[in-house]
């Protein structure tokens, strides 16, 4: 009992000291009381936004990165074949594409028809064919470039097993606003979708191909636009240096070669720029008290409470922003029994959990994997979960996770084996909190355990992701879609085709026959309400494991002074969209 | 004299070749992220991995890689390029030198010109209110994380974010060629939340040393002489209190030098510590190696001079 106060009482300190529960125990909906999302839609034209962010951006490169900051940039500055518009997540809107993308051969094949007048900015400052979005894509299996998701996505071009970065045999151009996919396998809905990551924006071979001959690939340093904006540049198009100091600032202005017409995006902007890696404490306080800021990175609980409280208008918070969820090894004991798992699902307060993060304003208690915003979410239960007893109760049910345990051997409804678990979460507060609670959960079901809080690069990289390691449990991991579909949510962090020795995705190491027979016929699934139901009945699937304990569906706060109109990107993290975003006047 | 400093610095590059071995040691044991991880993110499949290893050099054996390091840098003064950014390391350091100097220089200056006044009244006055309020500030002056002390000089000073909005805040710095009176007006706040440490500590230890020197007996002959209080304050007194303090301020100006990264993270100074925190975080690891030499190199240096300075300050060294 001292080892629970000693442990309980930091949370209630952070609790009194945010006091955000207060905000999360009323019947108000926390996403509706901030300020709602916005179209943009008459925004003032003119003006320069300026947006703060702590952490730098991975690269410029749309054939190397897809982190949230980047798409961030990414999605002001280049155009995809295909894309989201901000306020509406799961609705496929043609880019750089013509019209909708056309799937014939039973799935097998995908046509695009590529846009007519769209231009690189300069240096390159011609026009974009069908041909520059074939060598984008081409590139991203070139091994100095190395994009982290051309096999999950591309892979089953015609000839991409192959690929090295020369030319791959299905993708082809019959004329210059025609791209042609053909596929080995019909999962052209897949394909289609993922275009709407920065792989697909175009990228002129004849400019590029000598960085990308460098190992890595500088292209990054001289990447091109298409887009409303372009990372500033000199005469020849080099970014580093000039538009971009790395840790220091980006600065990106109008794209000279862009024209409005064929356009979605409005740009009001005249320009933005990035000041980088001051502290994010600081920068939320700047932001609150500032003209034409934006804060780009999570903002802190204190900040969070003081937005809330005293400018509901400056904060909002973005559905859809993810799953957070606590995974169980299933490869080694105690928790390769389903019984024993369904336990520390059933005791796990999850109400708990969310509380210390904030309460209901930071997002709805998880029932199942899939998550606001996916297709296929409300197919598996909606928030109101797949109906699995363990789950049904988020403040926890110690009745029935003893029942479980009874029934996993354990007459006492005890755990009684000798071993010390290994539990690795999130260092710093509220992350390491919510670590904490999952901790007590687990001794109080009689484990004993050793918590282990690290940085999120660490926990993955050294422990959550390397088998090996044989940790028993990550409570701090999740997942965040790459697109709408519902198979980017599910297929590599569930599947046990993906069990990797390293930058292992499947965590919780489930390897279930029938859900992975079933993963492979959802891939294959054509069409997108097809599909969202296959996926909803694997996530149905995974949930009845208990190989991992959802707790949590994000809504990302967001933080922007008074005088800027942002439009959120509800399709990442609710960054505000530089396209769609203007200042008041 | 000449080969003393020959020889210090023999022994200083013999250190920077131990201090990059360390680094490089202490990178790939301990339990840091892995970088090709870190840029891969989580679709990458195992074959990706290793695609992304080979192009940072990570999939050689790790000898391999320290000697290709230390060829690099010993042959072409090159420290190869951030597995982050892709910019080379040495433009890195270049780009974050001026405003890592701006900030320490300022901050020694306000350091020596406030403690060392202090310091010699408190010890003269000693027992009076100067002294106790002398002690007492110091106290509070170390006892102050530079963090907390930042923020809320912030929170009271800044023009943006202030209460009484006196001087430019975090992320206004700008480099001494771009706008001299913003360069200036900018590190206003961070020299004098970066000196208020240094000169607690130093006007209690000056205080400290005075007290002790005073007594001496050759200070009571220089009273005997005749000299003037003053002049036996200053000129006897201070001088022999003082080289202590000239050992510490070498170390201490040295470090700075390296990054003064909490000042930097709170007031956004695009400095060598903030580059070394934001390289820590990605597993950069080649920039953490540059940033740790350089810093070393300064420690190195810095003893040097303050070795120099002794034998200057002290006859008896110079004799030796």
């Amino acid at each position: 009992m001292p080892r629970l106060v000693k442990r309980a009482l930091p949370l209630l300190l952070l609790i009194l000291a945010t006091g955000l529960a207060a905000c999360g125990s009323s019947s108000d909906n926390g996403g509706s009381s901030s300020a709602t999302a916005d179209d943009g839609a008459g925004g003032h034209r003119g003006g320069t936004l300026t947006v703060l962010t702590s952490q730098d951006i991975t690269s410029l490169d749309p054939g190397i990165t897809y982190q949230s900051l980047d798409l961030n940039v990414l999605a002001s500055t280049m155009r995809t074949l295909y894309t989201y518009e901000p306020t509406a997540p799961a609705t496929l809107v043609p880019d750089l594409a013509a019209g909708p993308p056309q799937i014939s051969d039973g799935g097998k094949t995908l046509t695009v028809r590529i846009r007519r007048g769209v231009r690189f900015a300069p240096p390159v400052s011609r026009e974009v064919t069908a041909r520059d979005v074939k060598y984008a894509i081409e590139r991203g299996f070139n091994p100095n470039v190395a994009n982290a998701y051309a096999s999950t996505y591309y892979g089953d071009v015609v000839g991409a097993d192959r690929a090295s970065g020369g030319a791959i045999a299905g993708i082809q151009t019959p004329d210059d606003f025609t791209l042609v996919f053909r596929l080995t396998r019909p999962t052209a809905s897949l394909l289609a979708q993922s275009t709407v990551l920065p792989l697909s924006a175009p990228v002129p071979q004849e400019y590029a191909k000598p960085f990308d001959a460098k190992a890595p690939s500088q292209y990054a340093a001289h990447v091109v636009s298409t887009g409303p904006y372009m990372v500033a540049a000199d005469s020849d198009g080099k970014v580093l240096g000039e538009g971009y100091v790395p840790g220091r600032s980006l600065r990106l202005v109008r794209n000279p070669n862009w024209s409005a017409a064929g356009d979605h995006r409005p740009a009001y902007l005249d320009g933005i720029d990035f000041e980088i890696g001051g502290s994010g404490t600081v920068y939320g306080r700047q932001t609150l008290a500032g003209r034409g800021l934006v804060l780009a990175d999570p903002p802190t609980p204190a900040l969070v409470k003081k937005a809330y409280q005293e400018a509901r208008d400056q904060i909002f918070f973005s559905p859809g922003a993810g799953t957070r969820y606590a995974a169980l090894n299933t490869a080694i004991p105690p928790f390769d029994d389903a019984n024993v798992r369904k336990a520390v699902a059933a005791a796990l307060d999850r109400e708990q959990m969310r509380r210390v993060r904030g309460g209901e304003v930071i997002g709805d208690i998880a029932s199942h994997f899939l998550y606001p915003g996916v297709q296929g979410f409300e197919k598996a239960g909606g928030l109101e979960g797949t109906g699995v007893d363990f789950l049904a109760h988020p403040e926890g049910d110690t009745a029935l996770a003893a029942r479980y345990m009874r029934a996993a051997g354990y007459p006492s409804g005890r755990y009684t084996g000798g071993e010390t678990l290994q539990i690795v979460g999130l260092a710093g507060a509220p992350d390491s909190n919510d670590a904490q609670i999952f901790d007590q959960t687990l001794q109080d079901l009689g484990f004993k355990t050793s918590l282990k809080l690290v940085d999120s690069g660490v926990m993955y990289g050294r422990f959550c992701g390397v088998p090996r390691a044989r940790v028993h449990a990550c409570p701090n991991v999740g997942w965040i879609r790459d697109f709408a579909d519902p198979q980017t949510v599910l297929n590599l962090a569930f599947n046990g085709n993906f069990i990797f020795p390293e930058n292992n995705p499947n965590w919780p190491q489930l390897n279930d026959a029938a859900i992975n027979r079933a993963m492979a016929r959802g891939e294959l699934t054509v069409g997108d309400a097809a599909r969202a139901s296959a996926w909803a009945e694997i996530d149905r699937m995974i949930t009845a494991t208990a190989a991992a304990v959802p707790w949590l569906y994000d809504r990302q706060p967001n933080v922007f002074a008074a005088d800027v109109r942002c439009v959120p990107e509800l399709w990442n993290q609710g960054h505000c969209d530089f396209a769609y975003t203007s200042l008041k006047p | 004299m000449a080969a003393y400093v020959l020889r210090r610095v023999l022994w200083g590059v013999v250190l920077l070749a131990l201090v990059s071995l360390l680094t490089f040691v202490v990178f790939y044991v301990l339990p840091s992220a892995d970088p090709a991880q870190l840029r891969a993110g989580r679709n990458a499949d195992p074959a990706t991995l290793a695609q992304i290893r080979q192009n940072l050099g990570l999939d050689r054996p790790l000898t391999a890689q320290y000697w290709t390091f230390l060829t690099h840098l010993v042959l072409h003064a090159d420290l190869g390029f951030s597995y982050y950014s892709g910019a080379s390391v040495g433009s890195l350091l270049v780009d974050r030198l001026p405003a890592t100097i701006s900030l320490t220089f300022g901050a020694v200056v306000i350091w020596v010109l406030v403690a060392v006044p202090l310091g010699v009244v408190a010890a003269v006055r000693r027992g009076t209110w100067v002294d106790k309020l002398t002690t007492g500030g110091a106290l509070l002056g170390i006892s102050a994380p530079v963090y907390w002390l930042g923020l809320l000089a912030l929170y009271l000073f800044a023009d943006d974010i202030g209460t009484f909005p006196l001087l430019p805040g975090a992320g206004s710095y700008v480099p001494l060629t771009d706008d001299p009176w913003q360069w200036l007006t900018s590190l206003i706040l961070p020299w004098l939340v970066l000196a208020s440490t240094f000169t607690a500590v130093y006007a209690r230890l000056l205080r400290g040393n005075m007290i002790e020197v005073l007594s001496e007996d050759y200070v009571r002959t220089a009273r005997a002489k005749g000299l003037s209080e003053r002049r036996v304050v200053w000129n006897h007194g201070l001088r022999a209190a003082v080289t202590p303090l000239v050992t510490l301020a070498g170390l201490d100006i040295g470090l700075l030098l390296g990054g003064a990264v909490l000042t930097e993270a709170v007031f956004g100074i695009p400095g060598i510590g903030r580059l070394n925190y934001e390289a820590i975080v990605h597993a950069d690891y080649p920039v953490i190696q540059g940033t740790v030499l350089l810093a070393a190199c300064f420690v190195i240096v810095a003893n040097i001079a303050v070795d120099v300075a002794y034998a200057y300050l002290d006859p008896r060294v110079r004799e030796q």
